[in-house]
């Protein structure tokens, strides 16, 4: 049986020879919530594109709900909901006239619009709102309208390109817990994110895309397996002020006495040792630091992310602007003392 | 059918998108009202160098002050056009069913629609100052549809400079740049025959003075030069315009169609 997506041996190459998407192949089964994931310029919005009929392939096969995308766009686009990465409402008309006008614009009629509307507006929280102009929303109301907006006609897929960026913790709580209550309910999702945590928990498959071809494809679970590895995490009293010696003398000790280990990186606090089945390592390792006389001040296990997943087959962690958001906070903080 | 379904709803659209933002309509209003309030009053002693017809300069101004109307809100809508492109808003019609020319049909709709509206309040406000339609109530319908294809045509031209360089801040600079040179070398606020004659040269192929002439034409009842009156309908002037006019939006439309579908495939 083909699935509800199904992307062969695809590419894109623009007017200018820029190569954004390279033969990449993927199924996503219907009721599926699939992530796909990857650095910025990596081809995600390239094949969502494509999908979504915006964008003309230029080689290979892409099909949705077995639809061509090239020679039944129009059938398509009856079937599936588009979020772009941008919030995109009309902020001059009302929340009830963006739905209303989304539901025109799919050739619904009018009674049905009415009654759809209706209960969108409900489902998204708007319903108070629903008269006001999408201008003075909050950012996270126009999200949940743009949301809304997409799910007029009871699309059968959605197509979702980071739906949450940009938006509070408590907002993207909300969008996520739409996205699931809509899995449930039937709907296919593919989504690009860069919350993985959230992918962990939603998606069933995932695909990371890197330079335009799949790196890795599966279920996070099977991903994360693959790291094959905990990470454990080891402080030492006094590291700052004889760290290196404390960091070697440590190196040694884990060399001598440990034949499980992977990987060993030095860390802010001490080290970071991974290896798998990690936490049953943990009374060894107190024990042969004792003997040593390196007296540890914290110690953590933690079983591979995501976020390692993603380091492994991009070879870049997927927050950026996080990460230099946590450096801005180290500096300014740096600075009060 | 969805053709026009389509192409309805977008139309409804703008114009919910005009009424909301009155200082739109403020702005492209604001100096047609001043020329008519304040220019034809400062050249008020001008009309009657300008030809034995012209009795009242206003009067004589109003068609070039309705077509400078036409001319200032028919290039606001290439900026529309840039701001759904940029927002997203085009894309996101573009992934549903929706007829890709009804797009570009429901725009044109309201462009001309609001086209008209203005047209009215400007004719309203010069009959208000003594400005009578001397072939009467046909001859305001002929004004107001002339201005109205003319507004169409110019539209085509913004819409076509938006698509190309997707630059509100292009089509403004240009539109500057171009409105003043042909209203100024156009028998817009003069006849021909007070221009120097390099001019009056320049002004004989200039677009706008084709269109103007017919426009001026059912107001002030006299023929091109202004030197006969009470000609009624002067036919020949007004389908020579249709023609131009015709011509220019055959060009500045077909330009329109040929960008959008680059756009949207």
């Amino acid at each position: 049986m083909p699935g509800i997506i199904d992307v062969s041996q695809l590419v894109k190459t623009y007017g200018d020879g820029t190569k954004a998407v390279k033969g990449i192949s993927f199924r996503v089964d219907e009721g599926e919530f699939f992530g796909f994931l990857g650095p910025n310029g990596a081809g995600k919005s390239t094949t969502i594109k494509i999908l979504t009929t915006l964008l003309q392939k230029t080689s290979g096969s892409a099909s949705v709900a077995g639809l061509n995308v090239d020679s039944d766009a129009p059938k398509i686009r009856k079937i599936i909901g588009v979020q772009n990465q941008d919030t995109v409402v009309d902020e001059d008309l009302t929340g009830r006239e963006n739905l209303v006008l989304q539901g025109q614009l799919q050739q619904m009629h009018s009674a049905a619009i009415k009654e759809r509307v209706d209960e969108l507006l409900k489902i998204v929280d708007l319903a108070d709102a629903a008269d006001k102009r999408a201008g003075f929303y909050s950012g996270g109301m126009k999200k949940r309208l743009d949301l809304a907006t997409t799910l007029v006609h009871n699309p059968k897929i959605l197509f979702l390109d980071e739906p949450t960026t940009g938006l509070d913790p408590q907002s993207r709580a909300a969008i996520w817990a739409h996205l699931k209550k809509l899995n449930e309910q039937g709907i296919t999702i593919f989504i690009t994110t860069q919350y993985l945590e959230e992918v962990d928990r939603l998606c069933r498959r995932l695909a990371i895309v890197d330079l335009g071809e799949i790196v890795a494809q599966g279920s996070p679970g099977e991903l994360k397996q693959e790291i094959g590895a905990d990470s454990i995490s080891l402080g030492f009293e006094n590291s700052s002020m004889n760290g290196g010696d404390t960091r070697k003398r440590a190196r040694e000790v884990l060399q001598n006495r440990f034949d499980r280990i992977s990987n060993v990186v030095d860390s802010d606090i001490g080290l970071t040792v991974y290896a798998k089945n990690g936490s049953y390592m943990v009374p060894e390792l107190v024990r042969a630091f004792d003997e040593a006389q390196i007296r540890l001040s914290t110690i953590g296990v933690s079983s591979p992310t995501l976020d390692d997943v993603f380091l492994k087959h991009t070879g870049k962690r997927i927050r950026v602007e996080e990460v230099s958001s946590a450096n801005m906070r180290g500096m300014f903080g740096r600075r009060r003392r | 059918m969805s053709f026009f379904a389509d192409a309805f709803h977008l139309f409804v659209r703008s114009m919910k998108k005009l009424v909301r933002n009155p200082i739109l309509v403020f702005f492209s209003l604001f100096q047609p009202i001043i020329f008519l309030l304040l220019f034809t009053q400062l050249f008020s002693g001008l009309g009657r160098f300008l030809g034995a017809g012209v009795l009242s300069y206003t009067a004589f101004a109003t068609a070039g002050i309705v077509l400078q109307n036409a001319f200032s809100s028919a290039f606001q809508s290439g900026t529309a056009v840039v701001d759904d492109i940029k927002s997203g808003f085009l894309s996101k019609m573009l992934a549903t069913p929706v007829n890709r020319s009804a797009i570009l049909f429901g725009r044109l709709l309201s462009d001309v629609f609001r086209v008209v509206v203005q047209t009215v309040i400007i004719l309203v406000l010069a009959y208000a100052l003594g400005v009578y339609p001397a072939t009467g109530a046909i001859g305001y319908l002929l004004v107001i549809f002339t201005v109205a294809f003319f507004g169409l045509a110019w539209s085509g031209i913004s819409l076509a400079l938006g698509l190309k360089t997707k630059s509100a801040e292009t089509v403004f600079g240009i539109a500057g740049a171009v409105t003043f040179p042909l209203l100024f070398m156009s028998t817009a606020l003069v006849t021909a025959g007070f221009m120097p004659s390099w001019m009056q040269s320049v002004s004989t192929f200039n677009p706008v003075s084709i269109a103007v002439n017919a426009i001026r034409n059912p107001i002030t009842g006299c023929n091109v030069n202004q030197t006969i009156c009470n000609v009624g309908f002067d036919w020949n002037t007004i389908l020579q315009a249709f023609g131009v006019i015709g011509g220019i939006g055959i060009i500045t439309l077909g330009a329109t169609l040929y960008l959008f579908r680059k756009v949207v495939s």
